[in-house]
């Protein structure tokens, strides 16, 4: 008996409707062995997921599951959680969906430290809707929308979620599927908001016009800008540019987490105790 | 309950045909040789994964966790005894990797 995936699974929903070798598919089967490992029950879990290849994440598990509009993953898990702290809520959005369309509700998510996990899926362009320019598209790849090739600067959605406030960060690519499932699994367990990036592969809408053709050679390319942190740390700055470091990035078990506060504010309503005051927080400005 | 998670008796690895989109990436993964691609005209991509060599199989799992279809499977290391890592077993993948993921048709084993 090999490990048993389809017990998480719709499998009336399988084969998945993601193109050949999407490293979607490694994700959602890291993110089934990290809950399996954690031992969670099904019932105590909710899949939020947005538009894009990643939207489809939500359909093939059987857990509880909203498909919400594009980009607003995050403001309807703030919803979920606040509405059942004791519950266990994952995001999971595109780079398009999380960092452009839902940039803001990404930051506002990370800055309130509200404990669900966005998995956020990096393949660096608008896979579904055929390879238009996404914040993460790097400088001088063809896509649709720049046919002589992209100018824009690319977004670090780690940096992002670092300065924003999120107290776990952390990112990993999808040709190391161990180290991601640990990743993923250290996420969905930290207390607050914690942002995992797992960078993935189109070769189908990235690859085509920029020289990765095959899944493989997709891979070999995530593989070559991703340095592990402790040597990322290590290389002289010139070259920290091109390289992204993979690990956990940031982790802060201190930080207050948003259903906390939030019991106060229940605990005023009913009378328990008088209004919230700066004496309440540690951080005053 | 016989699923598709469920060894097939004396099997190292097994695919689920159904659900494999022949996208290479487990035949890339392997390092001993144990996979291949076929031609299949009935496939989309024209292709359709085999395993050519089960006797070499170490058990390292790669396939199983790099494939992003649930279509391969890994007995559980209790239940089956798998092979150990063999220069045959790794030139056979060199020339499997070398030559588009396909076995070469006249690949000869070195003894």
């Amino acid at each position: 008996m090999a490990f048993n995936y389809d017990n998480y699974l719709r499998t009336n929903k399988m084969p998945t409707l993601w193109c050949w070798g999407c490293g979607d598919g490694v994700i959602l089967k890291s993110f089934i062995r990290a809950v399996e490992k954690l031992g969670w029950e099904k019932d105590d879990i909710c899949v939020v997921s947005g538009i894009g290849c990643s939207g489809r994440f939500s359909s093939y598990v059987d857990f509880n599951t909203v498909h919400t509009t594009h980009g607003r993953t995050v403001a309807f898990a703030t919803g979920i959680k606040l509405a059942n702290p004791e519950k266990h809520v994952i995001c999971v959005a595109g780079d398009g969906d999380a960092l452009a369309i839902g940039g803001n509700h990404t930051i506002h998510g990370c800055r309130r430290n509200i404990d669900i996990t966005l998995i956020l899926i990096n393949n660096f362009i608008y896979g579904l809707t055929n390879s238009q320019t996404s914040p993460t598209t790097p400088q001088g790849f063809w896509t649709v929308s720049q046919k002589v090739g992209n100018i824009d600067p690319t977004f670090d959605g780690c940096k992002l979620a670092e300065a924003a406030g999120a107290s776990f960060v952390a990112r990993e690519n999808v040709t190391a599927p161990k180290k991601l499932e640990k990743v993923i699994r250290e996420a969905i367990s930290h207390k607050g908001f914690s942002f995992v990036e797992a960078l993935s592969n189109c070769h189908i809408n990235l690859g085509r016009k920029n020289k990765m053709q095959s899944a493989m050679a997709n891979l070999d390319w995530i593989d070559s800008i991703t340095v592990p942190k402790k040597k990322w740390d290590a290389l002289p700055e010139e070259e920290k540019m091109n390289k992204l470091p993979t690990g956990i990035l940031k982790q802060d078990t201190e930080a207050r987490e948003y259903c906390e506060s939030y019991e106060m504010v229940k605990e005023v309503q009913q009378g328990k105790r008088g209004k919230i005051t700066q004496d309440d927080f540690a951080k005053k400005i | 309950m016989s699923t598709v998670m469920t060894a097939p008796a004396n099997t190292p690895v097994w695919v689920d045909t159904a659900r494999c989109k022949a996208c290479d990436i487990c035949v890339d993964a392997c390092p001993a040789g144990v996979l291949s691609m076929q031609q299949e005209p009935t496939s989309t991509l024209g292709a359709m994964i085999s395993v050519i060599a089960p006797d070499s199989c170490i058990g390292c799992n790669e396939c199983e966790l790099s494939c992003p279809d649930f279509a391969i499977y890994v007995a559980d290391k209790k239940e089956f005894k798998f092979a150990k890592l063999s220069k045959d077993a790794k030139a056979r993948q060199e020339a499997i990797a070398n030559n588009g993921f396909r076995l070469p048709t006249d690949y000869k084993e070195a003894n």
